[in-house]
């Protein structure tokens, strides 16, 4: 027999280690509460065979998944049936996207424009008529509230204010800070900038960012999230190229960019991916190896709850963040049970999927009303959304807790910088 | 205790795999009485053992022209009578560097002679309508093959003769002719469920039973010069290719790959065996080794794909009568008169042939059975569409979701209609690889002659799928406990359907088939207690 | 990444190991690749079911004594493994896994076919019975969700009717269950508990099973209430007039899921790191120790430890894997019990005892695993991927499990 015969199963994407031993479905988010969805072994490997036959085999169902990857981590057998449910979408969906969703995944078009009206753009989009509007014409679910616009963008703050000091540094790095920060919070990106140059290390932005696209790919516009993604693929390969590593504060774009890309849209991404991290791990690592050291405050205190969000679970980096925060004297670290909050992404946003939002959510909410920290703390922008308007805890990133909790002045110090 | 069945039959026909089913359909279109006997299940023989190959010709255009046209002109009339049952992917003869480029312009104009439409595409071109193919080749010919699933084709033959007042009896066998006066008068019968014995009379048989067939004329002491052929092909996970790849040369090994509903098969090998071994063939380990090689060289990826099972069939190879030696074998249609050769009235012999050129046997039989009883009336076969493929597959509202139904409509045609889908129940999935719900189960096990899980899979590819039963068979099982199954047997068929999975894994069972056998036994005999002997 | 321990498999014996030793102070890693074969779990614990001629055992163990010499039981000791499983029965309690049972005498669980099969510890709830042969009911009523495919009734009555329990079956739905059935494929044991965690969901069935429920000395129905608790077992109880017993489902199996939450829970209170649906895909070795791993989600980290343990499970698990020409362990190639020749894997009957079942890691006396004839000092391996034992011929896999895990825990603490 010739070497290399039958020593390995190669399918696209794992289809075939499937043992149909049923273990995903009990971790699907989705099928928990909606059964038109055919649930995550029936909608991957099970008709993806068919689908090879026959693309009627394709179901509009396959819509009802939030992408959210629990299915894979779950799966014993690495079969990546996430992907095989988002793929075959692409590849079979006749179903173009509404002006809802189109609006929905375009968010750096939709916060550019809302940001430079965001007093007006706030108040609208909280006003009753407007959401009876977006509720009825758009599809717009009208127990959301738009996430606020900030009326200063993070990069109008960060060009302004930090800047001109970055090339002071000894070390440096870039910021991808995504649309969040730039649009909704810069609060975040600040405190980002504040940890790293008290570590000393200058921050910079990538020569162009433009939206990870994680929402054009969920309401089916993958064509324009390659186009996006090469952009930012580019710019990221020009700073690691410079030497200097993309932090991120979004466990959603991290992965969108460092797995998906390459998985759902082809783009070439394997040169960079290792110079694209999440700040928590590149500074987790950093105090590892002895690189950098933290110092914190004597005076914080903090019970937090953490929950991990889908990606950064599926991504494996839930323990760089909790080792990190673990680090912290005053802070009280409890885990959550991992599972799904119900957002994902612009999900949740849409009307027909606001009921199922809440009650994949509930068992999550219950749990975190059971503990009552004084905050939650997660690694995902929409999970933040999501809980913090279903319980009304606040809910902040492990960077914000870090920047919270630092001694900017001895870390300096310890720093050397 | 032996009873007669209480009624005269023109016709009975030995044999329900899909030259029996044909036959027995075709002489009840013509009028007559008919009963068909098999002595297990439909298609138990080389009809469900084989690659579900629609030939359109090709692979014989050079070194059998007879046969290539036959095919051909079949291949067009199960296109139209049996839509249902048939792919229509269309198929590559390729030529790779190893092979003589030469032989591809005898093949073309070959085909050509016999009727067979065949293009040669660049190898570009077969690169790109056909990704899987090996990248290397180095000429392609593009030929009107496709697929066919035979276990369809042989129910909806049933169901049409049924219809026309045929008796069907699976699980008979018969144990005897009844000859008087040179003439063959009924035959005598066991039910192999109960073990009674049975009777029926009828004026003419028709010996149906592929290579069986060798020791039913032997019951009337003619000898015929059958040779058991075995053939061995594996199942993959998946469809790997959706058109039919050949390789362009004299016809060999291992040198077909078929797309086989959720499947793709590769075969066949070809060896004698002894008559003795044709009801347990066991696939060996060389053969697998040739199947695989063989395979990688159509397309690479079956190296490196899941092997789901393996399985072996017998052909029916007849020799010359003139030929005791057997070295003159025919691969064409063989209607043997036994009255004229053997001086034995009442007894028709049809083999030889191919799977798909069933129709074209049944016809060769019914119309010598016809002039021997006298009976002055025309094949309508060739016309006359399928149950499945007739009529039209109607508008049924679609219910939460659709693929199930459409998985059912592949199987059954437009008889989907008849598959009940108005109960959450019934649209729930018993077999989730292979998409078939409760209704299904419940319509294959009133409609279409099923006694045991076995049956119940070639009705509907349960357990036919990746897993080979892990969820499913238990689930079936229990349906047909509901539908009146008697709780014993159904744990005793469970065990019997596990046991026949296994018997198709065990020659593949490395990597995922092996660990899907783990989680089987795990789930069937450590969880519910499913053991050998075991009360 | 540095660790005290560092444990690859997060399933029953990974976690018992895990808790064991997180609970005698060490900071513990546990490497998980996706979820366990708890989620095919009867609902039993078995130390041993069946002896090596396949007869039911009385008493586990004295039966445990004729073991061969290969057997892991053998090399912990026979002497020990009473202390052990007791030590697993607190375990499992801790940790919020109600069970009941005894070392000394098997009791009997009922399979989804309805046949007794003997158990160590049942968890609380399941219907069980002493003695083989003798059942204390005599008359049942069994209760299925409408529509739900995967608790086969009629198996289940048709083995009580043999042994003269008169029995009827039953089936009851909500129009909440009806919703779940609309699914054609996801009405699962473990999505019908999804459903029943609702308080409200739960008392109308209660109020469906009361209005449905006849003369009957015990309402027998399918496991599929309390996914990651037991709350609504106990409020079920307290809702329904009769007493209720619970018979094992067809996979996914919701006590499992629920002990592996619970399991997982325990660990984490304990300040233990499980890195869920990450794989360990090699180590560092140096001198006759493994000093670090290497996982596929943290590709330029090192996981160091000062000792490790491999519980990665059996072929289905993926902690043994096979090709066209070998078995093999998949994270650090160690060495296997293993027959060479492939055709000699397997038997020709499903029901036989097949060879590959005990298949598994080669280890001495203590469980430490071999590499290339030389055993690893600091790396051990417990539960399914252990050689010298068939779990599905003897029933003896969860015990198994438990007790080499608690047993390489105790090395491990006794050595500093």
């Amino acid at each position: 027999m010739p070497e290399g015969i039958q020593l390995k199963n190669i399918s696209g994407n794992n289809l075939e280690q499937c043992l149909k031993c049923s273990i995903c479905t009990a971790y699907c988010p989705v099928s928990a509460v909606e059964p038109a969805y055919p649930g995550p072994k029936h909608s991957g490997p099970d008709l993806e065979r068919y689908r090879l036959k026959d693309n009627r085999f394709f179901d509009e169902a396959l819509k009802m998944c939030l992408n959210c990857k629990r299915c894979e981590v779950a799966c014993p057998s690495g079969v990546r049936i996430a992907d095989i449910i988002q793929a075959s979408r692409i590849k079979y969906s006749t179903h173009g996207p509404i002006l809802r969703d189109r609006m929905l995944a375009n968010t750096d078009f939709v916060g550019t424009m809302a940001n430079r009206v965001a007093p007006i753009v706030n108040t609208t989009l909280g006003l009753k008529p407007v959401k009876a509007v977006l509720h009825g014409v758009m599809g717009i679910d009208k127990h959301r509230s738009f996430p606020a616009y900030s009326s200063q963008k993070f990069e109008t703050w960060f060009k302004r204010n930090a800047a001109p000091k970055q090339d002071g540094y000894r070390k440096h790095v870039s910021y991808f800070h995504g649309c969040y920060v730039n649009y909704n919070f810069p609060q975040l990106g600040k405190d980002l900038v504040k940890i790293m140059n008290a570590a000393g290390y200058g921050v910079h932005l990538l020569e162009k960012e433009k939206c990870c696209g994680v929402a054009l790919i969920a309401n089916g516009l993958s064509k324009q999230a390659r186009r996006q993604g090469e952009v930012n693929i580019n710019s990221i390969r020009k700073s690691a190229e410079k030497g200097r590593v993309v932090l991120t504060t979004s466990s959603t774009c991290t992965f969108t960019m460092r797995d998906e890309y390459a998985h759902l849209l082809g783009i070439k991404t394997d040169d960079i991916r290792e110079s694209l991290t999440l700040a928590t791990r590149f500074l987790y690592r950093l105090i590892e190896r002895g690189e950098i050291k933290l110092a914190f405050r004597k005076d914080f205190r903090m019970r937090a709850a953490y929950h991990s969000a889908c990606h950064m679970e599926k991504m494996g980096w839930v323990v760089y963040s909790t080792e990190l925060l673990k680090m912290i004297p005053g802070l009280e670290l409890v885990m959550l049970d991992s599972q799904c909050c119900g957002i994902a992404g612009t999900y949740g946003f849409k009307k027909e999927n606001y009921e199922r939002s809440q009650q994949i959510g509930s068992g999550l909410f219950t749990q975190i009303k059971e503990v009552n920290p004084d905050c939650v703390t997660t690694d995902c922008e929409t999970c933040k959304w999501q809980i913090e308007m279903s319980t009304g805890y606040e809910v902040k990133n492990p960077v914000s807790i870090l920047a919270e909790a630092l001694d900017v002045e001895e870390t300096i110090r310890l720093n050397g910088v | 205790m032996s009873s007669v069945l209480n009624k005269d039959y023109d016709v009975i026909i030995i044999g329900g795999g899909i030259t029996g089913a044909g036959t027995a359909r075709d002489c009840a279109l013509r009028g007559l009485r008919v009963l068909l006997v098999e002595k297990s299940d439909f298609t138990n023989g080389a009809t469900g053992r084989n690659h579900g190959l629609l030939h359109s010709g090709a692979r014989y255009a050079v070194t059998d022209p007879e046969s290539a046209s036959e095919c051909i002109k079949e291949n067009m009339i199960l296109r139209r009578i049996a839509r249902h049952c048939v792919e229509e992917s269309d198929g590559l003869f390729i030529t790779l560097p190893e092979d003589d480029i030469h032989y591809q312009a005898t093949f073309v104009e070959a085909c050509g002679k016999a009727g067979i439409k065949a293009s040669v595409i660049s190898p570009e071109e077969a690169r790109r309508i056909e990704p899987s193919v090996n990248p290397d080749l180095v000429g392609a010919v593009r030929v009107p093959d496709a697929s066919i699933d035979p276990f369809h084709l042989t129910t909806a033959n049933i169901l049409d003769a049924r219809r026309h007042g045929a008796d069907i009896l699976t699980y008979h066998e018969v144990t005897g002719l009844t000859v008087r006066n040179g003439r063959i008068e009924g035959v005598q019968l066991r039910d192999n469920h109960t073990g009674e014995d049975s009777e029926a009379h009828c004026r003419l048989v028709i010996n149906a039973a592929g290579i069986w067939g060798h020791g039913i004329v032997g019951m009337a002491g003619i000898k015929l010069n059958m040779f058991p052929a075995k053939g061995t092909l594996l199942v993959f996970g998946h469809r790997v290719n959706n058109m039919v790849i050949n390789r362009c040369r004299k016809p060999a090994d291992a040198d077909i790959l078929v797309p086989d509903d959720t499947v793709c098969v590769v075969g066949t090998t070809s060896d004698r065996v002894p008559y003795e071994t044709i009801d347990d063939l066991k696939v060996t380990q060389e053969e697998v080794d040739l199947l695989i090689k063989e395979g990688e060289k159509l397309a690479p990826s079956l190296a490196t794909t899941r092997i789901l099972r393996a399985y072996a069939g017998v052909r029916p190879l007849v020799a010359a009568d003139n030929d005791p030696s057997g070295r003159s074998i025919s691969r064409g249609i063989i209607c043997l008169d036994h009255e004229k050769r053997d001086g034995l009235a009442g007894l028709i012999t049809i083999t030889g042939g191919k799977m798909m050129t069933y129709r074209l046997m049944a016809e060769q039989a019914t119309d010598l059975a016809c002039r021997k009883l006298g009976v002055d009336a025309k094949c309508r076969t060739a016309v006359l569409p399928l149950p499945g493929t007739e009529g039209k597959s109607g508008d049924r509202p679609r219910h939460v979701y659709s693929t199930a139904h459409n998985a059912a409509e592949g199987r059954q045609g437009n008889r989907v209609q008849e598959v009940s889908e108005t109960s959450e129940e019934d649209r729930s999935l018993v077999c989730e690889c292979e998409e078939v719900s409760v209704g299904e189960v419940k319509y294959a096990i009133e409609e279409l002659h099923v006694h045991d899980l076995l049956n119940l899979r070639r009705r509907t590819r349960v357990g036919m799928g990746t897993c080979q039963g892990e969820l499913c068979a238990c689930r079936a099982a229990g349906v047909m406990c509901r539908t009146g199954m008697e709780a014993d047997k159904a744990l005793a068929d469970l065990r019997s359907f596990i046991n026949e999975r296994w018997k198709g894994m065990r020659p593949v069972a490395w990597g995922s088939t092996l660990d899907e056998a783990q989680l089987t036994a795990v789930i069937y005999q450590g969880l519910l207690g499913l053991a050998a002997g075991k009360g | 990444m540095k660790y005290d321990i560092i444990i690859i498999g997060g399933g029953l014996s990974g976690l018992t190991a895990g808790i064991t030793l997180a609970q005698a102070g060490r900071r513990v890693c546990i490497v998980s690749a996706g979820q366990s074969s708890l989620h095919f779990h009867s609902g039993s614990f078995d130390l041993l079911g069946y002896d090596v001629e396949g007869k039911p055992v009385t008493r586990p163990l004295e039966a445990i004594g004729q073991l061969g010499a290969e057997h892991p039981y053998a090399k912990i000791g026979f002497e020990r493994i009473a202390r052990l499983a007791d030590e697993a029965e607190t375990l499992l309690n801790e940790a919020g896994v109600k069970v009941k049972g005894d070392s000394k005498k098997n009791h009997y669980r009922f399979s989804p076919l309805g046949r007794r099969i003997p158990a160590w510890l049942t968890t609380e709830g399941y219907a069980v019975c002493e003695e083989a042969d003798t059942l204390s009911w005599k008359r049942v009523e069994i209760l299925n969700v409408q529509g739900f495919l995967d608790f086969p009734t009629e198996f289940i009555s048709a083995g009580l009717k043999k042994q003269g329990v008169v029995c009827q079956v039953k089936s009851f739905t909500t129009d909440e269950l009806r919703h779940a059935r609309k699914s054609p494929t996801e009405m699962r044991a473990t999505n019908i508990a999804k459903v029943l965690a609702d308080r409200e969901n739960l008392r109308k069935v209660a109020d469906c099973i009361n209005a449905v429920s006849g003369e009957a000395d015990v309402l027998l129905l399918p496991a599929v209430l309390g996914f990651s608790d037991e709350k609504s077992l106990d409020e079920l109880k307290t809702m329904v007039e009769k007493p209720i017993a619970y018979l094992p489902t067809l996979p996914p199996s919701v006590s499992g899921v629920r002990t592996a939450i619970l399991l997982k829970r325990l660990f984490a209170r304990l300040g233990g790191t499980l890195l869920v649906g990450d794989k360990a895909n090699g180590g560092v070795f140096k001198d006759g120790r493994l000093v670090s791993v290497t996982t596929d989600h943290l590709p330029d980290e090192s996981l160091y430890a000062d000792q490790f343990i491999l519980a990665s499970g059996s072929f289905m698990s993926h902690g043994l894997e096979s090709n066209y020409q070998r078995v093999f362990e998949p994270v650090f190639d160690l060495d296997v019990d293993t027959a060479g020749k492939r055709a000699e894997w397997t038997k020709e009957d499903a029901f036989d005892a097949q060879p590959y079942m005990e298949y598994g890691v080669r280890t001495d006396r203590d469980f430490h695993a071999i590499k290339d004839g030389q055993t690893v000092g600091n790396l051990f391996a417990v539960g399914s991927v252990l050689s010298g034992h068939n779990p599905v011929r003897l029933l003896d896999g969860t015990g198994v499990s438990l007790l080499t895990a608690l047993q390489v825990a105790r090395t491990i603490t006794e050595r500093r």
